[in-house]
């Protein structure tokens, strides 16, 4: 059983979950996130014994972890920590062999009522992953989690906490994984990570969901405190229709974040995206870059919003978002937003959503490149930018090659993209 | 071996820009294309290298008797043709040294060889005095217009291509990075390539001798001789040409 710090939480996320409808996103202009096409019913909970995936081995190659944890499905399927420093385990029995300390942070940025699927992660999630480092220790290899969903029919209810103690130096990955199938899915996520004072975390997170119909509706929040440096990498490369709340907090003074995001959308992809930058105190700093590129009848959606609540005086904080069209159907939004409660901060942003540049692709063909090669180069060069602030040589070698898979994919509507382009201007 | 233009007639969406061009540039000769602001000579270059921004209603363009007319600008490119821009766009994320062999290999069966690749960069860029730390800035950006105008005739000394163009290299750079880059184009004139050097100004001619000059009015050329009608052209200015040509033809 439980401790009743957990249960009486499901037991409260259980009635919102089911006092409210299922709901439909609307913002100005061509915006709706809806999910009426997700037969929720049909879904459940698979369990499995053990883990026996191709996608895993394909992403993690034979890189070595400091730990690794795998949930598919409904229940964690492989744990193996190899630095006996660190907790690695399943929530679910965390939350038993260290109720203690779970409990000191557990749910603290994740309220259970924010909305329907947020309750029902709250009320419903098994599994999950629990990482605890403590205080002083620096660990090279990463932390992998990797959330899998193997089949069609599946619903992932997840949740992962993750403390790092004070002057701790870590890296944590969680990818989220499923083959191309048909049929529907739903992946409900909750993250939450607490940089406790002095920290220094290089966070990624990596979601490949594959061609089937796989929905994505996630809220990540990560807290630094004093004196803590999180680098958080989001990188969207594939989902039917993902909606996530992405919020980073810089919650005490010396506080410090830069967060580097990336997506690219294909087919029918649907994208919706909200990200925070938080500033709770003063003498904090923030970073964000987002860059997006959309291919065939792709929607991808980016708002930013820097937040600086009152008395956070002293911040210095940059948001900046690109979103590069690749084919004439595809649709992109990128919307930098801005409140400032405060004086004397200092805070900037920018968006701009653009599409491949004639002159250039024209510039590179002359020097004997062809179409193709120079459109892939020029894509491929507009994202480096971000694959560069990764940071992370494993990460960067598959988020390159993957580009350039989807790239090699979506070659003659690019081509028939840029010559319609010509021919018009 | 030659670049022919053939009654060249050139649109944009919105007008006709050259009103039948001629214009045959033999291999071991240097040409000037000189002309005024809006004559033409933009467009010219542009449409020797297949911008897509500009149309040939009538004409051709040969190449040692290869008609290009039609051929994408990689074509051309690999067919021996070289430009370099008067405005060269910025390729972010592809450092100068990367976009240079990407340029090398897109011309060989076999992908050069990272040593020898490195030798010649070297070596033109000594050519050049171009400093080491430029090969790895992404190409033309945050560039001065002489960096810029020094990164086109960097990629015409790795190219080696049989005819160049230099579209309006001369402009906006000082009299030492004018030298510089002149000197680079003299040491790759030779019998084995030609040059078309369009320009506004006489300035560069002093220093790239031409074997023939030839003046655009209006999409047409109006006026041929030799390097001689530069220096007439130095001294009398083109309304000098313009009222000449008017009186001509009326």
């Amino acid at each position: 059983m439980a401790p009743s710090f957990v249960e009486d939480r499901r037991h409260a996320a259980l009635e919102v979950f089911e006092s409210q409808e299922v709901p439909t996103w609307r913002r100005s202009g061509f915006w709706t996130t809806s999910l009426r096409g997700l037969d929720l019913d049909s879904l459940e909970p698979k369990r499995y014994d053990s883990l026996d995936s191709v996608l895993v081995r394909e992403h993690l190659g034979d890189e070595e972890h400091a730990a690794l944890i795998v949930q598919q499905g409904a229940n964690i399927v492989h744990c193996d920590v190899t630095d006996e420093r660190v907790i690695v385990m399943p929530l679910e029995e965390a939350v038993e062999k260290h109720a203690d300390l779970v409990e000191e942070y557990f749910a603290r940025r994740l309220p259970y009522d924010e909305g329907k699927f947020p309750a029902g992660t709250a009320a419903f999630w098994t599994g999950g992953v629990f990482v605890y480092v403590p205080d002083n220790v620096q660990i090279e290899r990463p932390i992998q989690a990797v959330w899998l969903i193997e089949e069609p029919g599946t619903v992932q209810w997840a949740h992962s906490l993750v403390v790092v103690g004070e002057q701790s130096e870590v890296k944590i990955r969680e990818y989220f994984l499923a083959p191309d199938f048909e049929g529907q899915a739903l992946h409900s996520g909750a993250f939450e990570l607490y940089a406790r004072p002095g920290a220094q975390v290089h966070l990624a997170h990596y979601q490949d969901w594959g061609s089937g119909e796989v929905h994505d509706l996630s809220v990540r929040r990560v807290e630094v405190q004093r004196d803590a440096h999180v680098k958080w990498v989001p990188i969207h490369l594939g989902g039917h229709l993902t909606k996530q709340t992405l919020d980073i907090i810089t919650a005490e003074p010396g506080s410090d974040m830069r967060h580097t995001g990336m997506y690219f959308t294909e087919r029918d992809e649907h994208l919706d995206l909200f990200t925070t930058d938080r500033h709770e105190a003063g003498h904090t700093t923030g970073d964000t870059v987002w860059k997006g590129a959309l291919t065939g009848e792709s929607r991808a959606s980016y708002e930013g919003l820097i937040h600086i609540i009152p008395k956070a005086t002293e911040v210095d904080t940059y948001l900046q978002t690109h979103s590069m069209l690749l084919s004439p159907k595809a649709k992109g939004d990128a919307i930098p937003s801005l409140i400032v409660e405060v004086d004397n901060v200092k805070a900037s942003h920018g968006g701009t959503v653009g599409e491949l540049d004639p002159e250039q692709i024209f510039y590179m063909m002359t020097r004997g490149i062809s179409r193709a090669e120079a459109v892939r180069v020029l894509v491929e060069g507009y994202f480096e930018e971000v694959v560069m602030r990764l940071d992370d040589p494993g990460l960067e070698e598959l988020v390159r090659r993957r580009i350039s898979e989807k790239l090699a994919g979506a070659e003659d509507q690019v081509r028939e993209f840029i010559g319609e382009r010509a021919e018009a201007g | 071996m030659t670049l022919e233009v053939q009654n060249l007639h050139v649109r944009t969406e919105e007008r006709e820009i050259l009103h039948g061009v001629d214009l045959v540039v033999k291999k071991g000769e240097t040409h000037a294309l000189m002309g005024p602001n809006g004559s033409g000579k933009s467009t010219l270059a542009n449409t020797l290298m297949g911008n897509p921004s500009y149309e040939v209603t009538e004409g051709r363009i040969l190449l040692n008797g290869e008609d290009l007319t039609e051929s994408d600008p990689d074509e051309r490119a690999r067919a021996g043709l070289f430009m370099a821009f008067q405005y060269p766009a910025t390729i972010p994320g592809v450092s100068v040294a990367n976009f240079m062999r990407m340029a090398v290999n897109a011309k060989r069966e076999e992908p050069i060889k990272v040593k020898e690749f490195g030798a010649l960069l070297k070596e033109n860029m000594d050519l050049l005095k171009i400093s080491r730390d430029f090969t790895s800035r992404y190409l033309n950006e945050g560039f001065s217009g002489g960096e810029k105008k020094r990164a086109e005739i960097l990629q015409l000394a790795m190219l080696q291509p049989e005819f160049a163009v230099l579209d309006e290299t001369d402009s906006g750079l000082d009299i030492d990075a004018l030298r510089i880059v002149s000197e680079g184009v003299n040491a790759m004139r030779g019998e084995d390539r030609g040059f078309l050097i369009i320009t506004h100004y006489t300035r560069i001619l002093s220093y790239v001798r031409p074997d023939f000059v030839h003046i655009l009015l209006d999409g047409r050329i109006v006026r041929e001789g030799g390097s001689e009608l530069a220096d007439e052209l130095e001294a009398k200015g083109y309304e000098f040409v313009r009222e000449a040509v008017a009186a001509n033809g009326a």
